[in-house]
This record gives structure tokens, sequence and C-alpha cells, in this order.
């Protein structure tokens, strides 16, 4: 056997019939093909391949009127897609060179405000264009049929003759007989298992030792800085005022489970201040600080009313009450935003006494036993 | 300065007594009563005829400052008592003491048109201004000599980095304020303005004072410089053009994605619908 032989009826791609005949080749001699015209040719292929044309309904007649004018559309067509790419260009390239430039500054507005605008007009007109003239071409110009193809659906026959074809194969291999190949052959996927799992495994950790979810870099002794990284002094803030602090660490300004908001209240909103139990004393003087993290889904809370004492989560409406230890009293948030105990070191400056004592932001399942 | 006089005389009428009973000791109580009487009266008319030189040019000072004042004063009484009281301190249930919100509180409130108050609700909307800027001029007067509190500042208030009033913007601002500043909703009806349409002033004194709702940023929290910034930022970001040719609010990726979704996707079903049912 040879590859030539594998499909048959096929004489390999040689123009001569082969020396196993079947298949067209042997129902049509090149001679009785070369005698046939392009469409007859187009239409035994069809059949061959299970297709029937039943109408064929031309294009315009070539030369006609209708014919002219259905070219003058597309070409036309066409040439406006071509026009707006070049209008494209001309905007691109053109701001800055013959054209005003495009710059976010204030002055020049209008071009400012124009640019955007017409590179999408443009490049929008020439692909629209150039689908509509597709579209034109082969509604206008090409010939129409409508054909008919069969549908191939497996039989009995073919059921029974791929079985035996895969369990053929199997037979052919010798395994059930050849026990050293399968014990081989099993030893090795194994071993190829192995090879290609085990580096997977140095991924596998415990993502809770040390417990990162439920700690902060705050510490006792942790200055409060602002986000330029300036301390803050019990002075600095007025009555009634939110100020975001992050801890004194290298990067803390960037720790999104750190942010924390400072806020000074005001005289009224000390006599209200009912803290939680226990953290009476977490505050210092009027202020109170609070973290930022939403304990509903973590989006940042400082939206702070300061006059009803209220501070607003911006995603889902969560509502914490800042004289009531930070409670939630609206919204799908079920528990308070934790304080942040704090004091003043021996410079004046606000320091954290500890971390907080419950993990900041959005409840986990295991949150309660870490 | 009236009360130090009585007691600078006394020491110069003091010497006199032992001078007199040096001389004569023998003189009765009554003669050294006479002479207490007698200097206890020169004291009082040396006070009185001091005073009458001082006074006047104090008073001539007084005159002069409360001109305005006392305009301050008349409008302060026709528009703002009834819920701020006589005194500045307040109505319980109507409005808040004035006493320490300073001429800036004033001015954002009054040239806004927050106050005077229509009605109590949730919020004071900004409204139509209703005083001159006379007149605020003069009810600020009236307010800051009577109260105190933060002053106006002076100078260029957009004389800030550009980039930092940026950051500083984002940071303190645009969680309730969005971050061109076009406002949001806030709880139970109430909303944060847009500052589409404030002037520096207002800007500078609303963090200045922390009108309503929004927290105070004092002089020591966002500097004067940290102020101009801010305010750099807001007017610049504010007379620039919307880069993608309409800005739909610029309130962001909801609206944009709602336009997209509407508008774009409604004109690609229309468009593939057109071309099925003609196919």
């Amino acid at each position: 056997m040879n590859a030539h032989d594998t499909r048959p009826g096929s004489s390999g791609g040689a123009d001569t019939p082969g020396p196993l005949h079947g298949g067209p080749d042997a129902d049509y001699t090149p001679e009785q093909l070369a005698a046939m015209s392009r469409e007859e040719l187009d239409l035994l292929g069809a059949r061959y391949d299970g297709v029937e044309v039943l109408h064929v309904d031309p294009g315009p007649e070539p030369g006609s009127r209708m014919e002219k004018r259905a070219v003058r559309q597309v070409g036309w067509t066409f040439a406006g897609a071509g026009i707006s790419a070049f209008l494209f260009l001309v905007v691109y390239a053109g701001s800055g060179w013959f054209l005003p430039e495009w710059n976010w500054a204030t002055e020049g507005t209008t071009w400012s405000a124009m640019f955007n605008p017409l590179l999408g007009l443009f490049m929008g007109l020439a692909f629209t264009l150039a689908g509509v003239g597709l579209v034109l071409y082969t509604k206008k110009l090409l010939p129409h049929e409508t054909a008919v193809q069969d549908k191939h659906d497996g039989s009995h026959f073919d059921r029974v003759t791929t079985g035996a074809t895969l369990v053929g194969g199997l037979h052919n291999s010798g395994l059930a007989r050849r026990k050293l190949l399968t014990r081989s052959l099993g030893f090795m996927g194994a071993a190829f298992g192995l090879m290609l799992i085990a580096p997977l495994g140095g991924l596998i950790k415990n993502p809770n030792t040390g417990n990162p979810l439920g700690r902060t870099s705050w510490a006792e002794g942790v200055r409060l800085l602002r986000d330029d990284g300036s301390p803050i002094r019990p002075g600095d803030q007025q009555p009634g005022s939110l100020e975001t602090v992050f801890p004194a660490v290298p990067g803390g300004n960037l720790q999104s489970d750190a942010a924390t908001m400072l806020i000074r209240l005001r005289p009224e909103q000390v006599a209200a201040d009912r803290p939680k139990e226990g953290q009476e004393d977490f505050g210092y003087g009027d202020y109170v600080a609070y973290s930022k993290i939403c304990t509903h889904a973590g989006c940042p809370v400082s939206l702070y009313e300061q006059e009803t004492s209220r501070i607003l989560c911006p995603c889902h409406q969560s509502q914490f009450d800042v004289t009531q230890g930070a409670k939630p009293v609206f919204g799908p948030a079920t528990r308070s935003l934790p304080q942040l105990p704090i004091t003043v070191d021996d410079e004046g400056y606000f320091v954290a006494r500890s971390d907080y004592i419950e993990a900041v932001g959005p409840t986990y399942w295991n949150r309660e036993r870490i | 300065m009236s009360t130090t006089n009585p007691q600078s005389d006394a020491p110069t009428d003091a010497p006199g007594r032992p001078v007199d009973r040096a001389r004569a000791r023998r003189r009765s109580k009554q003669r050294r009563r006479i002479a207490n009487v007698a200097g206890l009266m020169a004291s009082l008319v040396l006070t009185g005829s001091l005073y009458s030189v001082f006074a006047p040019a104090q008073a001539a000072d007084d005159t002069s400052e409360s001109a305005a004042e006392a305009a301050g004063r008349e409008l302060y009484e026709r528009s703002c008592i009834t819920c701020h009281g006589e005194n500045l301190e307040g109505e319980p249930n109507r409005g808040p003491s004035l006493i320490g919100v300073g001429e800036a509180a004033v001015y954002f409130q009054v040239h806004t048109g927050r106050m005077p108050l229509v009605r109590q609700e949730a919020d004071a909307p900004d409204k139509p201004t209703i005083f001159s800027d006379e007149e605020i001029d003069q009810l600020m007067a009236y307010i800051q000599a009577n109260g105190g509190g933060p002053t106006l500042p002076s100078g260029n208030l957009r004389d800030g980095d550009l980039a930092e009033g940026g950051e500083l913007f984002r940071l303190n601002c645009a969680s309730c304020h969005n971050f061109v500043g076009e406002g949001g909703a806030l709880s139970s009806g109430k909303a944060a303005p847009s500052l589409g349409d404030s002037n520096d002033l207002e800007i500078y004194t609303a963090m200045l004072s922390g009108p309503e709702n929004m927290p105070v940023f004092g002089d020591n929290q966002l500097t004067p410089e940290e102020k101009r910034s801010i305010i750099n930022y807001v007017q610049t970001i504010k007379s620039q053009a919307d880069p993608g040719g309409a800005g739909i609010g610029r309130i962001g990726p909801v609206a944009e994605g709602l336009v997209i979704w509407i508008v774009g996707i409604g004109a690609l079903m229309f468009g593939i619908f057109w071309m099925g049912s003609k196919a």
C-alpha cells in the first residue's frame, strides 16, 4: 500500500485514472470532462456533493442600463467609504499640523470637542459605506440561485462499520495481550502526570496563614498620617470635619484595608455619642476613628453628613451612625464599621493604640474563627 | 482706660495726707474725712474730664464701623431673626446659632441663595440671590462683629497647583460631589450639589464653613494653598470640552453604558431586523 491508494478512486492528484477505479474518475474520463463547459462542470461537481441547483436568477444583462446604474451605485458607495477613511487620516494626522492642535487645555475648546467625534464619524462612515457597498453589490449585480443539499444522517450501516473500525484498532494494538506494554504505559502515564502537576503544588497554601484578612498595618504607636504623609495634631481639624488617614508604615497610603476616617465631632454630637460597649475609650477627646471600608461589600464609605452624623456608602446605600459606634442604620450592611483606638503620642500627634480589634471590610465565612 | 484713671489718680492724692499730718497732728478726724472726700471728688472730676477727652474719639470709631453693621443688623432683623434668634443664638428646631460661623458662612449661604430659607426640608436648595452684594457685605459685617469666625480669603483663589488640586479633590470631595463636581445623592432626600455654577469664593467659603451636611475643612486640614489648588481644578475641569463629544452628564460609566446599550445596541438591532426582513 502507498499513500496514493488511501482514498478510493483517487489518483493521488495526477490527471490520469489511477490503477484502482471507482468514484467520479471512473464515471468521467478526462476527455469527457474537457468537453464540458464551465457551467456544466460546476453543476456536476455540486451534484456529486449532494447539492442540486433548482433555480438560477441571473444578474442584470451585461451592458444593460440596469447593470450600469447598479455598477455606478456600488462604485460610488465604495468610493465614499474610501473618502471617509481618507478624511479620518486627514483629521488624525492633520491635527497640530495644518489643523488646530487637539489638547485637553481650556483654550481651543471647539476643536478639542470635535476631534474625537470627527474621528469616530469618519471611521464609522467608512465602515458603514463599505458594508452598504457590499450589500448593494450582492443584491444588484450577482446572480441569485436556489439550491438544495442532502442532509447527511448516520445510518445503521455507518454505526456498525465505525464501531468495527474502533474495535479493530484496539485489537491491532495488542494491548490486551502485551502486559509489559500496558504496565509500562501505565507507569509512564503516572510519572508524566506527577511531573506536570507537582510544580503546581507550590501554589497550594493556606491563605489564612498569619490572618491577613483580620489584620491591618495599624499597631500600637503607629501615627495617623494624611495622604501626603503629614501627621495630625488634635488642633488641626474643625468640629464637624473628616479626614482620611493612613498608617505611618512604608506604602501605608496604598494599603486598601488600612484607610481610616478620622472624624472630629461637633459638641452636640459629643453629647449624643454612644460608643459601642467596651469601646468607650477608643476615641480621643472629640475625635473618633472608623474604618473607611464598608462592612457590606468593601466600598469606601466617606460620604459624611456632619449634621445627621451619618456616613453613607455610595455602592449600596448603607448608612452608619457615627454617634452610635458607626452602627448600620440603613441598607444592606449588618456590622458596624470597626473603630480604631487612638490616642496622642509624646509629640502631640495622633497614634493608634492597637490594630483594629476586628477584621475590617466585608464578612467572610470563617471571619469569627480566625 | 477710664477704669485705670481713678487708680492712677489715687496715689497722687495719697502723699498729701502724710504731709498734713506732719504739720498738725492734732487735727480732727473730720478734717481727714473732708480731705478724703475732696480727693475722691478731684479724682472723679479728673476721670470724667479724661473720659470726655478720649471717649469722643472712640465713639467716632464705633459709629464708622457700625454703619455697615447697623445696616446688617437691620437686614438681619428683617430676614434672619425668625430662625437664628435675636442674639444669633439660634432657635430650637428652626435654625442653628450663628455665633462663630463668621462672614465666610454668611457669604456662602446668602450668595448662593440658600438663605433665607423658604421652608424647612431635607436640603437648603440654592436659589437666585435675593440680597445685593452690598447687602451681603453688610450682613457679613454684622455677623462677623457679633459672632466672629472664619473670614473671607483674599487674592487669586485659583492660584494653586492643578494636579495637586485634582488629587485633593478626588480624596476629599469626590465621594459626594463626583470626580468632576457634578454632585450626587445623599441620604433621605438630601443631595450634594453640583459645582457647575459655583464661583471661586463660594467653593472656598463652603470648604471653610462646612455648610449644612458638608464636613468642615479648616485651614489646618486643607491649607489655603490646597484650597486654591482644589478651586483651580474644579474651575478648570468645568471649562474643558468633553473629548468624547457629549459629556452625558459627566457622571461616568453608568450613563455612558446606558446610552450605548439603549442607543447603540438599539441601532444595531434595528439594522439586524431590517436586514433580516429584507433577506
